[in-house]
């Protein structure tokens, strides 16, 4: 029998008050107490709709300043890293500071810890992270120290090995690998096998002896040119696709759970919670997969945070609908 | 036109005295002093008048604020025509324009007076930086000219080329919600999710184009001869068919309409600009492109390409055989640390090195428009366009 989870994949959006807060700390109107106050506040209150809508691995929605970009806890805290030029976030109107390599990287394991918000480990929650995978890092960051991508895939990959040990020590119960570099190819060819097994290696890196569920979660692209191998090379407890982009016809068999990017992160247009549940099912159907996670195609920043929860709540409907019916027995 | 002329790319900081009488905000002590000081600065003619009005400090009406908004686009127009005093012989950019003042800004505009638009909140574009995103909820309609107003205003206070700053299509779909035609291509059978998605934005685009259209060739009518089309989103999506869209949705936009177009685009992907590469070319119309730069070079002095490290890209245009006008952006909007106007002048030295294209046919600007800066930031950024061009004309001839 198929488990169905719901989760979160990325960066959530902030909400009008902490929005607001925002720019009023920006322009000294208010203190950095207060700004804290109204970050919390949002981040308590995301987690609370997480919980209520059935989440498994919460997450603390990445709201907080320390999240500017997906990048800046690691090029802001790890040695060797700082950030660079503001730069396009693949297709989207936001923006990242590159992470500019001008040393040999290294962490003290300590720089994502500051960052998540470890108050939600624990207290009923599992707590999860999300990161970029080394991929990601390595063909985003400016390199002006390794000159090779291999060596900074891994460098990258030890580092974070060192803050996930970290995490998991208090109390975070899953990591997942934001890797978007993966399937957003355009004119660049897909990744060879011997590439992607390269890449799976540097994840495998950076999981060695962390206890922590995992997932690796390529989105903004069609994964398809990457399956069935994507499934066989990655070496995470979940594998995700960006059902937006990917058709579920292309999905392999798998013993891994499933993330399943199904709902258009993109865009307040709510998909009909049944035209859902049916695309789940092919997915189900396709893969045979003990655990699939009922996911938005993408982080939910890209649309305002009211849109953003109702996806969320969306997608604990579909959930609830493919549950229902997984009960009753109906495709097993 | 001289070597390297000048341009600014469209937006202006706003002062205070500008934006809170229409936040319902009281004016300080010093709001009233920064209108006096750069009133006397930039000798804005008739500023008395608006020393009187703005002690009022609050409650303006609806005729006052237009007053307001009136001086707010002299002050801007002045601060082009000014740029580069103290550090040029010939101060002033070449294109003017009024910064903007009249709008909100480039994108909430136009999607507030374009039917069929709902504003459902703000979305991050980077750091504390948000946009009010507006949804698209049926079909777009035109509903006014939202730029005419201002137009008629600019060309009547300066003596130079104004060239209005006009927000395209894809720019204005790219960071709305596609709500409306993503549903309407959601259950449409035999395409994959990627067909959908890139069908559902050509319609929306498309639709929107005609619209814009229209309001440029109002503005043309009442006598504009330069417009710049900005398409900053000319790069957010990056498939093929969404890359030949950008130019599609330009020749639509300027369809049968007569008058000197640019495009300004900023901000690409770390790629750079070659993504759009070759289809940009196939622009029928437009005469300039206006591309940020600054953004990724170095502070320091030189003509190799270890110091111009973010002009490089430029070598593209040569690569495509590129024989039109470009406008290189060279300074760094996002930032209040400056380079030297020497560091300047070698950003446009180095430009007409590896494009091989005239100095006449190279203007020089800010990456972008210069709204996210102090005012005093803003001015000198200006004045290092002009002085920097200055010192490249000297060098170069």
């Amino acid at each position: 029998m198929t488990e169905f989870q719901v989760s979160l994949t990325g960066l959530h959006a902030r909400n009008e008050k902490t929005i607001q807060a925002t720019q009023d700390w920006e322009r000294n109107r208010i203190n950095e107490v207060t700004l804290k106050s109204c970050v919390d506040e949002d981040c308590d209150a995301l987690v609370g709709l997480q919980k209520r809508s059935g989440v498994e691995y919460v997450t603390d929605g990445q709201i907080t300043l320390a999240w500017q970009d997906l990048f800046r806890p690691v090029s802001s805290g790890f040695e060797g890293l700082e950030p660079g030029p503001m730069v396009r976030w693949f297709n989207t109107n936001t923006f990242f500071y590159t992470p500019v390599v001008k040393g040999e990287i290294s962490s003290n394991g300590r720089a994502l810890s500051k960052a998540v918000e470890q108050r939600f480990a624990g207290q009923g929650s599992s707590l999860k992270v999300i990161l970029p995978d080394p991929l990601t890092f390595a063909e985003l960051a400016e390199d002006r120290h390794y000159g090779s991508k291999e060596k900074l895939l891994f460098a990258y990959a030890d580092a974070i090995r060192l803050e996930l040990q970290r995490l998991s020590s208090l109390g975070v119960k899953y990591v997942q690998f934001s890797a978007p570099s993966l399937v957003y190819r355009l004119k660049r060819r897909a990744l060879s096998r011997s590439d992607l097994k390269q890449v799976g290696e540097s994840v495998r890196a950076s999981l060695k002896g962390v206890k922590l569920r995992s997932g690796y979660y390529p989105f903004f692209g069609d994964a398809s040119p990457y399956l069935p191998d994507l499934f066989d090379d990655i070496p995470t407890d979940d594998v995700g696709v960006d059902l937006t982009q990917t058709d579920e016809a292309s999905l392999p068999k798998t013993s891994k759970g499933v993330i399943a990017g199904i709902a258009d992160a993109r865009t307040t247009y709510l998909e009909d919670a049944g035209a859902l549940a049916e695309r789940l099912e092919a997915v189900e159907e396709r893969t045979g997969a003990k655990t699939i996670t009922v996911a938005p195609s993408a982080d939910l920043r890209f649309i305002p945070r009211v849109s953003a929860d109702q996806k969320l709540e969306l997608l604990a409907r579909v959930r609830a609908r493919v549950g229902r019916s997984a009960k009753g027995g109906a495709r097993r | 036109m001289k070597p390297f002329p000048t341009q600014e790319i469209g937006s202006l900081p706003k002062f205070g005295w500008r934006t809170k009488p229409f936040r319902l905000m009281a004016l300080t002590d010093d709001d009233l002093a920064s209108a006096r000081e750069w009133g006397e600065r930039l000798q804005v003619e008739g500023r008395a008048d608006l020393y009187r009005l703005l002690a009022k400090r609050y409650s303006f009406t609806e005729e006052e604020k237009k007053t307001i908004v009136d001086f707010s686009l002299l002050y801007a127009i002045r601060m082009c025509e000014t740029a580069g005093q103290g550090v040029a012989k010939e101060p002033g950019l070449d294109l003017v324009w009024s910064g903007e003042q009249a709008r909100t800004e480039m994108y909430e505009t136009p999607v507030s007076s374009i039917g069929g638009f709902e504003f459902v909140g703000r979305v991050r574009s980077f750091d504390n930086k948000y946009w009010r995103m507006a949804s698209i909820r049926g079909p777009p309609k035109y509903k006014e000219n939202y730029h005419e107003e201002e137009l008629v205003f600019t060309q009547a206070h300066t003596e130079r080329v104004p060239k209005v700053p006009v927000t395209d299509a894809i720019t204005i779909m790219a960071w709305s919600d596609n709500n409306y035609y993503t549903g309407r291509w959601a259950d449409r059978k035999g395409l994959s999710p990627a067909k959908r998605g890139f069908s559902a934005r050509r319609e929306f685009t498309l639709e929107l184009a005609k619209i814009i259209r229209r309001v440029i060739s109002e503005l043309i009518g009442k006598g504009v001869r330069e417009v710049q089309i900005d398409i900053p989103a000319a790069t957010q999506y990056q498939t093929e068919d969404d890359i030949k869209l950008v130019s599609e949705a330009f020749n639509e936009t300027t369809k049968g309409l007569g008058a000197t177009f640019s495009v300004h685009s900023c901000f690409p992907p770390s790629t750079g600009y070659g993504i759009l590469f070759p289809h940009l070319l196939e622009m029928k119309k437009c005469e300039r492109f206006s591309l940020e730069y600054g953004n990724r070079d170095t502070f320091e002095r030189g003509l190799d390409p270890g110091s111009r490290v973010g002009f490089e890209d430029l070598k593209l245009f040569k690569e495509y055989g590129y024989q039109r006008e470009l406008g290189v952006g060279v300074i760094h909007i996002h930032t209040d640390t400056l380079p030297t106007l020497e560091v300047v002048r070698d950003r446009v030295l180095y430009s007409a090195k590896v494009t091989g294209l005239a100095p006449e046919k190279l203007y020089v600007n800010p990456d972008c428009g210069l709204r996210t800066r102090r005012p005093e930031i803003a001015q000198k950024m200006l004045d290092l366009v002009v002085g920097g061009a200055e010192l490249a004309r000297r060098r170069s001839g």
